[in-house]
């Protein structure tokens, strides 16, 4: 099993397990008392792409590197929200159609900051964090290119 | 020596996810982009990222270390 992340506790976390929103909310709702909105994005795995029934999709991240983007994304979407606190868990090996695969959630004092901050983040996270998708089909199997 | 590392759609074309490259004295990012992408052509069509020890690279001009990691990636696709 792998869980570049380390303890459940931890705020960015890579793991094959799947994640419970309902915990990654209570943790988050537990760093502060002044949070007057929580702003969440769940990514989960389609079966159909581009025409095509897809089986499973497949992750592989460059371990050390994503888990330190993933950090940074978390570090800076704080900062320039000024979040009460952020949790960034992003799943790797292989899920399939409605199995969940990203949560991101946000807290801040108001919803403004909160919508606008998990939007944000799940936005630099396709762009900064080495992490690459395959779909596998019936047929065949293919990595995914980019939506731009 | 350097350590390369490949994921992905790079290291199914490459056939492999690490190799690794010999240091020279004075060697650039390019340097060592180039020599990789004469051998594997295929592969260095879709590199549109590069890392050096876990950090994202966009200057090619970089000079490198001995005992450097080295990431060559396809656009990522995760989220």
């Amino acid at each position: 099993m792998h869980d570049v992340g380390g303890q459940m506790s931890e705020p960015v976390r890579i793991q094959s397990e799947d994640f419970s929103q309902d915990e990654e909310i209570a943790a988050l709702k537990g760093s502060s008392r002044r949070m007057g909105g929580i702003g969440t994005f769940l990514g989960c795995a389609r079966d159909f792409s581009e025409g095509r029934d897809v089986e499973q999709i497949s992750f592989e991240a460059y371990g050390s590197m994503a888990l330190t983007e993933m950090q940074k994304l978390r570090t800076d979407a704080i900062e320039k929200f000024q979040l009460q606190d952020a949790r960034i868990v992003h799943r790797i090996g292989t899920v399939r159609g409605g199995d969940n695969i990203v949560f991101i959630a946000a807290g801040a004092e108001h919803r403004a900051a909160a919508l606008e901050a998990c939007r944000w983040m799940i936005d630099e996270l396709k762009q900064r964090v080495p992490i690459w998708k395959k779909e596998i089909t019936p047929q065949d199997e293919a990595w995914v290119v980019p939506h731009p | 020596m350097i350590s390369v590392l490949f994921f992905g759609p790079v290291a199914d074309r490459i056939g492999s996810n690490r190799l690794q490259a010999e240091f020279r004295a004075g060697m650039r990012l390019q340097d060592l982009r180039d020599e990789l992408a004469a051998q594997h052509p295929q592969a260095f069509e879709i590199v549109s990222m590069m890392a050096v020890n876990g950090e994202h690279v966009r200057d090619l001009a970089l000079p490198l270390l001995d005992h450097s990691e080295v990431a060559f990636m396809a656009k990522f696709s995760g989220g």
